[in-house]
């Protein structure tokens, strides 16, 4: 069986350093994958790859066989790549479900100039309920008019990620989402993106810090460290592994 | 061929010819950079601080009669290292934490005001063809020919000298004092520096001082080339130092220095050798006798387009650039369907009361005042588009609104064409100039928008305005540009008060257009843009094609006005209408006022022609106290105000971006709601974030304050 999302040999370059050596990694359809290595091994570079951010020195990007690594960022998300971000990118001045709002029409396809000056473009109430159905899911019903800057930031990563839900994604990238969330929100978050995962069914790979989260969560996990993929296997067993101890929990002992 | 034995002669000639202006050029190039590199600051105003020096040295000169020395020294070491001072602690450390955008915007409107004021303050007045003396007596006039091929005159001499010494001070500063070292350290990160107890503040004070002395020399040495001492040529100048910087990708002083030598020198060598097809080709004539003045245009699109890495530059910059919260942000206000309607209904009430008393009484001189305010209105909804929607800085409307006056006078000179279809034709060409310039343009964004945009209006304004089927060339300059009024049907619209309706009904209808826009897919897909470039194209958004209809449809909107502004004064008038500093201020003023609504675009409209009339002339109070001799003394007020003020009022786009308008109303807006709901927000939120003042922040259910 072909894997639905697949990246060979990413490997890239900034000035001398080597931030991604060689990775390759698939995930199936509707699994749940993580990415987990300490600061600096080359997580976000690697997603920013996938998406087309950055463009790799080497390596290719497949989404159910076809071949994307040439591919500008937004026709990958057209694909069906979607994604969420570490550092917030979500869009000042508008309301909560403006951001779902925009997402749905673009994946509709219904613009155009024309349409817009005749006042076609303006949103249908087949477009808001969908919308609305998402916000629902996402526990965001009551905020739908709110502005997004009057959201807490537990909130702002749920508005992204019902923003990449809009676009029909096979599979979603989640960016760190608990960072800068305390416990109790993260757990949240995780119950709500597993719903919202079994409602929908794409696949999701996450790349995460927080290991209590990535082990409850992922079924399998790719560890990176400095820019080289150097173990993957089911969750627990990578968790338990002493070079995963060694390169990234050992960091972290002192502060828990 | 035949290699010609003067060749070499001729080569060393232009390197000689090519190094004075490269000096100086150098000059303005380290001293931007300087400021670029200590407080982020892309100072467009740089040119204005210049301005200031060269202007108050001709002054005492000319008008004081003082000796060069104690002139350059009150013009130069003190008042140009004093306006740096002031701008710094006045302004910008007060911006440290804005965008990049916002400082840029604001550098914009001081270029405009800090100008104006001077003249007002000193009241200097630009005597034409009046050319400004040198720093040397009879500069000049007394040549020297060291090499026996090229003679230098006393001034490029002095020039030469002070450039060395100045540059080679600049860099001993670096290498042996410790505020060199403090400088650079601040230039990577000026939080950082703090944190290891060197005040930041003060640096970057010392760094403005001292650019500003940089652009203070520059001024006084640069303006014996030019004939009259005038503020446009001085923003010019900041344009060419951004070109010779922008070779050493803006942050390298050494790279800046060879930047700016190199350029004089590329300009002198173009002039000396470039062919002469102008017998087989005499279309081109326009093109070689201006393209060289417009060679740092060119270098400077060139380097934008082709060398990506640039605008990394200020990226990678600051390691904990995120560390300070966002600039407190009010929030949108959603709308309430009623409040709309009734605030439009009251909108259209008092335009058409004003529109009955101006069709009803006003003379030739009101109606004609109006009309411009109407189709002023209409360029800058061009505006409302590209910087309110889209969240780009473009400085080349001036270009886009002149290539629908030039249309119009083209098809109608040449082809005999009906004006109105003119006028369409002259939209849509534009609308596609508009394009083409977005193609190479796509991928830049924040300033590099703004600079691109700008070499390209100085570009157009060297090079394309010249050429016959754009400006009509030479014989243009002969017979003027004549612009006729339409006809349509029954009505002849030479009479001006149906050319005001005309007007007026295009303006609503362009109004309407831009509000469905708003409200429609592309608006949506625009403001998404404008928030997050990445986040936009995560859903599928591709940033270069909805910039392109950006362009298009804001170079659409700017071109048909243009068209109008030519019908109504009958002439295209291109310098004192289209120029690339006139276009400025149109920025200026949308953003000041607010650059995301209608309404903002309609007042600036009208502030722009009717503020100096209404107000400064004192028209005003005439009108109220109906006698025209109990008018005070202090009326008319000059007209200069109008740049100091909405020059100024950019500063506050650093925080508001949503301009004074509809920052108004955001307020008013969240009182209401923090009186209605007395305890904090309604949003079941934990931490707010991005609103750092909690008690501003709107609810939804109180929007129909909004009035």
């Amino acid at each position: 069986m072909s894997a639905l999302l697949r990246v060979e040999g990413a490997t890239k370059r900034f000035a001398g350093i080597m931030a991604l050596e060689d990775v390759s990694i698939s995930v199936d359809a509707g699994e749940r994958v993580g990415l987990i290595g300490p600061n600096g091994a080359g997580k976000t570079t690697f997603f920013n790859c996938m998406l087309g951010v950055i463009t790799m020195d080497r390596g290719r990007v497949e989404l159910e066989g076809a071949d994307l690594t040439n591919r500008p960022v937004y026709d990958r998300a057209k694909a069906g790549i979607g994604r969420t971000f570490q550092r917030l990118e979500l869009f000042p001045d508008t309301t909560v479900r403006d951001h779902l709002f925009v997402a749905e029409r673009i994946r509709r396809g219904h613009g155009g100039l024309w349409r817009d000056i005749l006042g076609l473009g303006r949103p249908r109430a087949d477009e808001i309920a969908r919308c609305d159905e998402v916000l629902e899911l996402l526990r965001l019903g009551d905020l739908a008019e709110e502005p997004i800057e009057r959201l807490s930031l537990g909130q702002c990563r749920l508005v992204e990620v019902g923003r990449a839900l809009m676009t029909d994604p096979k599979v979603l990238l989640l960016d760190e989402p608990s960072s800068g969330l305390d416990r109790a929100e993260t757990d949240a978050l995780a119950v709500t993106l597993r719903e919202v995962q079994a409602e929908h069914g794409f696949a999701i790979l996450l790349v995460e810090h927080d290991v209590e989260l990535v082990s409850s969560f992922t079924e399998r996990s790719y560890v990176l460290d400095f820019g080289k993929l150097i173990l993957d296997g089911p969750t627990a067993d990578v968790l338990a592994s002493d070079v995963v101890r060694a390169a990234y929990l050992g960091d972290l002992e002192p502060a828990s | 061929m035949v290699i010609d034995a003067a060749i070499g002669t001729d080569l060393f000639q232009a390197l000689l010819q090519g190094v004075p202006p490269g000096a100086v050029y150098a000059l303005v190039a380290v001293g931007f950079v300087l400021t670029y590199k200590t407080s982020g600051v892309f100072n467009l105003a740089f040119g204005a601080q210049a301005y200031v020096s060269a202007a108050l040295f001709f002054m005492a000169v000319e008008n004081w009669g003082w000796s060069a020395l104690p002139a350059f020294v009150l013009s130069v070491v003190i008042v140009a290292p004093a306006l740096g001072l002031a701008l710094e602690r006045l302004i910008f450390r007060y911006l440290r934490t804005a965008g990049a955008v916002p400082k840029l915007v604001v550098t914009i409107g001081l270029s405009v005001a800090i100008p104006a004021l001077f003249d007002l303050i000193v009241s200097f007045k630009a005597v034409a063809g009046k050319t400004p003396q040198g720093i040397m007596p009879d500069g000049s006039n007394v040549f020297y020919d060291p090499f026996g091929v090229y003679p230098f005159s006393r001034n490029e001499l002095a020039a030469m000298v002070i450039v060395l010494v100045a540059t080679a001070g600049l860099g001993a500063l670096f290498k042996f004092s410790a505020l060199g070292l403090q400088m650079q350290a601040v230039v990577e990160s000026p939080r950082m520096t703090e944190l290891n107890g060197i005040a930041a503040d003060r640096v970057s004070a010392f760094a403005w001082m001292l650019s500003s002395l940089f652009a203070g020399l520059a001024g006084v040495l640069i303006a014996p080339r030019f004939n009259t001492l005038v503020a446009p040529d001085y923003f010019n100048l900041v344009v060419v130092a951004i070109a010779a910087a922008a070779i050493g990708k803006l942050v390298s002083l050494p790279k800046a220095l060879a930047g700016g030598l190199g350029l004089g020198v590329l300009i002198a060598l173009l002039n000396t050798f470039m062919p002469r097809w102008v017998e087989t080709l005499p279309w081109l004539e326009p093109i070689q006798d201006n393209v060289t003045p417009a060679i740092p245009f060119i270098v400077l699109f060139a380097v934008l387009v082709f060398v990506p890495s640039i605008r990394r530059a200020t990226d990678a910059g600051d390691p904990l650039a995120d560390v300070d919260p966002p600039a407190q942000s009010l929030g949108a206000i959603v709308k309430d369907r009623r409040a709309v309607i009734i605030t439009t209904a009251v909108w259209v009430a008092v335009l058409v009361a004003i529109g009955g008393v101006v069709f009803s009484r006003g003379d030739q001189r009101w109606l004609f005042l109006v009309t411009q305010a109407v189709v002023l209105a209409i360029i800058f909804l061009s505006i409302t588009v590209m910087t309110g929607l889209a969240g780009q800085i473009s400085l080349c409307q001036g270009a886009f609104a002149a290539v629908g006056a030039f249309t119009v006078f083209q098809m109608v000179e040449r082809y005999n064409m009906p004006v109105t279809g003119a006028a369409i034709i002259g939209g849509f060409v534009a609308a596609a100039v508009g394009a083409v310039l977005s193609l190479p343009i796509r991928r830049l964004g924040g300033i590099w928008t703004a600079i691109a945009t700008l070499a390209f209006a100085y570009f157009f304004d060297a090079v394309l305005v010249r050429l016959p089927f754009v400006g009509g060339g030479e014989k243009a300059l002969l017979a003027g540009t004549d612009v006729p009024r339409p006809v349509i049907g029954p009505w002849d619209f030479e009479n001006d008060k149906l050319f005001l309706g005309l007007c007026i009904v295009v303006l609503v209808l362009v109004a309407l257009a831009v509000r469905q826009i708003q409200g429609g897919t592309l608006g949506r897909v625009l403001v998404a843009l404008r928030g997050s470039e990445v986040g936009a194209a995560s859903i599928g958004i591709s940033p270069a094609r909805a910039r392109l209809m950006a362009f298009a449809i804001s170079a659409f909107i700017a071109g048909l006005g243009g068209a109008l502004l030519a019908m109504l004064a009958g002439d295209v008038n291109y310098g004192a209408t289209f120029s690339p500093f006139v276009a400025l201020f149109w920025v200026v003023i949308v953003v000041t006022i607010g650059s995301r609504t209608v309404s903002g675009a309609i007042i600036a409209g009208a502030a722009f022609t009717l503020f100096d009339a209404v107000i400064l002339k004192g028209a005003f109070l005439e009108w109220i106290l109906r006698d025209k001799d109990l008018v005070p003394g202090i009326f008319p007020i000059s007209p200069k105000w109008i740049f100091v003020l909405f020059g100024l009022g950019t500063i506050q786009y650093a925080r508001h971006p949503e301009g004074a308008l509809e920052h108004r109303r955001r307020r008013i807006a969240a009182k209401r709601a923090k009186k209605a709901e007395g305890a904090g927000p309604s949003a079941g939120g934990d931490a707010v974030i991005d609103v750092s003042d909690p008690p501003e922040a709107i609810t939804v259910n109180e929007a129909e304050a909004v009035t």
